[in-house]
């Protein structure tokens, strides 16, 4: 959980005016802050010279619903690294104001005009779900408005929906997929079943592995697609699964949905028979302390792992801790890259937003080390190109963890759909 | 044939949670004629309270009797500060709002103290294995969910078919002035079937929880599917939770099983069956 201290510095740059959080801060120790930070905002609102005008970034993530924990988590990383640059970049001063998106396509859709056409915000970042993510590229197509995509993975915003206004610092959901069904072909099994949860990302991700796995010459058992957003008791699944017994289970799930599947998975004794390969949410370090030792062995794919062996990384793990109490996560990481990337956008304009047109020229020659190793954005696709790691789950002086056991490379989406 | 019997083991084991659900919320419905949105909540208010004494105490079976009695105790206060003020036959919308309202506060309150990460319950030491049914293995705490749901049926039944507090009970399902005005302290009544109420739920939140962990929205999810079975089994009748719950859970597992796109679509359609041959649900009272 992020912990909310309360603050004393009134010019404090985060304005998170989402309601129902609202009443409780009020209610608790920060109360005082909270008002503080709003005559803030509203002073800074009405002063005359640009510069002083600080920079507005509309953040829009799930603060409540089964993915909360995603958006506290890129929220952390975003915040700490502009914390970092002491909320300044292009020579103004920065601050975020965000909102609740509850990871409906509707109250996002509410929740953006608000942060646009009400707050003002000068760009937009966040959006968990692909369904969110979806829903609203029209309007910030239409309105010529930029949003940095922190974490969705639709691969048709890469593809047949892209938009210059839309680029994504996190990932598509092809891109570490498709290089873990051609690993798993031949280094774990030739029969797979696979398991998802019935939206876009889950059938992007199922596609993904399905492509490589198959044209390696393995071979599909079966398809899964369970309820989304909840599978709700996942017993009758794990039952199907074992039906079809396969050399190998591929699976797509985050958040609670991860921790029912991989622990049913381990209590019906699958576990021990049929190696568990999926895509790294399944068992990233957000839901595995909850998960136990039912995640251990369990394979994946994913772009980044807290143990990851690079210097920005093992900063970036080790100041994440100490400012937030729990280990990063992907997600946070996510967060953190976009904060870099919104920096620099910034800097390349020096703090003129009005600029819209350069703001999305300097996104094409973005590259940087990140936690991931390196990273940079591809103008094709409009998403990062970046290396795709095969991780264990171990157990390293007594607590779970994604452990590296190979390098795969670096990966870019191909920008259409001829690889799944 | 084997999956056959696995899996309506596995709808058996999700009914008798859903069951110990529905029969506070049928109490509750039935009884008081009280539409509580808020039921969900105690569900997750007993995991989470059952979650934290079970790792500060270390006995799974403590948190089992006591969370119950403390969300029962819950219930009951709120009951009497808040919902006698909301009783009334044209009232119902002033009860989803309230009860709304007080889910909407439990969520921030859980939130605040327990944070937004999904936690889990580990399954009690004594029951964390397995047994092999048919040359599948099966997890040994679902099977003792079917009983803990079985006594909890029997309870249950004897308190409303062969004491005196259940004549009270099911008299006040079809006639509560008639109830009133035989001397008996309705309000009291009302207070004590809500803390029931409440308690079955809690009681259901600990069974659950290490069956299917504890996160945000959990509470909306686990209030629609009692609802469902409510409705389906009728108001306020104990058989209507139970058979309502097992028909659900089969509708449900075998849905999953069989059709997962579209198994959570299945339950409303049963629902919507079930209503237009029973409008009352399967044991509703007739008048009301």
């Amino acid at each position: 959980m992020i912990s909310h201290k309360p603050q004393t510095d009134f010019t404090h740059p985060i304005i998170r005016s989402y309601s129902r959080r609202k009443i409780l801060k009020l209610a608790g120790a920060g109360a005082v802050a909270y008002t503080g930070s709003l005559a803030t905002a509203c002073s800074n609102r009405s002063s005359s010279s640009t510069s002083d005008v600080p920079i507005k970034i509309g953040v829009l993530l799930p603060y409540s619903g089964i993915y909360a924990t995603l958006g506290d988590s890129i929220s952390a990383g975003l915040e700490m690294y502009l914390d970092q640059l002491g909320y300044r970049a292009g020579g103004r001063n920065v601050q975020i104001v965000a909102e609740d998106t509850e990871m409906k396509p509707d109250i996002a859709q509410q929740k953006a005009r608000k942060l646009i056409e009400q707050d003002k915000v000068d760009l937009v970042a966040g959006i968990v779900s692909t369904g969110v993510l979806y829903g609203l590229r029209e309007y910030f197509h239409n309105n010529k408005k930029l949003l940095i995509c922190a974490n969705a993975g639709g691969n048709k915003i890469s593809r047949d929906m892209k938009s210059p206004y839309i680029w994504r610092s996190s990932f598509s959901n092809w891109q570490p997929n498709w290089p873990l069904g051609l690993w798993a072909y031949h280094n774990v099994g030739n029969k797979v079943f696979m398991s998802a949860p019935d939206y876009g990302a889950g059938h992007n991700m199922v596609d993904a592995f399905a492509h490589s796995f198959q044209s390696a010459g393995g071979t599909i058992l079966g398809k899964q697609f369970t309820p989304f957003p909840s599978m709700g008791d996942p017993a009758p699944f794990i039952t199907e699964i074992r039906k079809s017994n396969p050399s190998m289970v591929f699976c797509f799930y985050s958040g609670s949905a991860a921790v029912a599947f991989v622990k049913a998975y381990d209590e019906f004794g699958l576990s021990k028979d049929i190696p568990l390969v999926c895509s790294g949410f399944a068992v990233e370090e957000d839901v595995l302390p909850a998960q136990g030792s039912a995640a251990l062995g369990a394979i994946s794919g994913l772009h980044w792992a807290l143990l990851l062996d690079n210097e920005t990384n093992r900063k970036f793990i080790t100041a994440y801790k100490d400012r937030t109490n729990v280990d990063a996560n992907v997600f946070a990481v996510q967060g953190y890259d976009t904060g870099r990337i919104i920096s620099n956008i910034l800097d390349e304009v020096q703090g003129d937003t009005s600029a819209t047109s350069r703001m999305l020229e300097s996104l094409h020659d973005v590259s940087f080390s990140s936690p991931r190793g390196p990273f940079k954005l591809d103008p094709k696709s409009q998403n990062p190109t970046q290396h795709v790691y095969v991780r264990e789950v171990k157990e390293i002086e007594g607590k779970l963890h994604n452990v590296v056991i190979e390098d795969l490379g670096e990966f870019t989406d191909p920008g259409d759909n001829s690889l799944g | 044939m084997n999956d056959l019997i696995v899996q309506s083991i596995n709808s058996i084991v999700f009914s008798m949670l859903l069951f110990i659900m529905a029969a506070g919320l049928s109490l509750i419905f039935g009884h008081m004629n009280f539409i509580n949105l808020a039921h969900g909540s105690f569900y997750v208010l007993g995991g989470y309270i059952g979650y934290t004494m079970i790792s500060k105490i270390g006995s799974y079976w403590v948190a089992l009797l006591i969370v119950p009695i403390l969300v029962g105790l819950v219930g009951a206060t709120i009951e009497f500060l808040f919902l006698r003020r909301l009783y009334g036959k044209h009232r119902h919308l002033e009860q989803v709002l309230f009860t709304m309202g007080l889910a909407l506060i439990t969520a921030d309150i859980i939130r605040s103290n327990w944070g937004t990460y999904v936690v889990t319950v580990k399954t009690p030491l004594l029951l964390d294995g397995s047994i092999s049914i048919l040359d599948s293995q099966f997890p040994l705490y679902r099977l003792v969910v079917i009983g803990i749901g079985l006594t909890i049926a029997v309870v249950l039944w004897i308190l409303m078919q062969r004491t005196r507090l259940g004549i009270i009970l099911r008299a006040g399902v079809f006639d509560k002035n008639l109830v009133s005005e035989s001397g008996i302290n309705i309000q009291v009544i009302f207070t004590g079937i809500f803390g029931l109420g409440s308690a079955l739920a809690a009681l259901a939140g600990v069974i659950g929880a290490p069956l299917h962990s504890l996160y945000p929205g959990l509470q909306f999810e686990i209030l629609v599917l009692t609802l469902a079975v409510v409705i389906v089994g009728g108001l306020g009748s104990l058989q209507g939770a139970f058979f309502g719950s097992l028909l659900i859970g089969i509708a449900d597992t075998f849905g999953k099983a069989l059709l997962p796109e579209i198994s959570l679509f299945l339950i409303f359609a049963l629902m919507a069956i079930v209503l237009l041959a029973k409008p009352m649900g399967l044991f509703g009272a007739q008048s009301n």
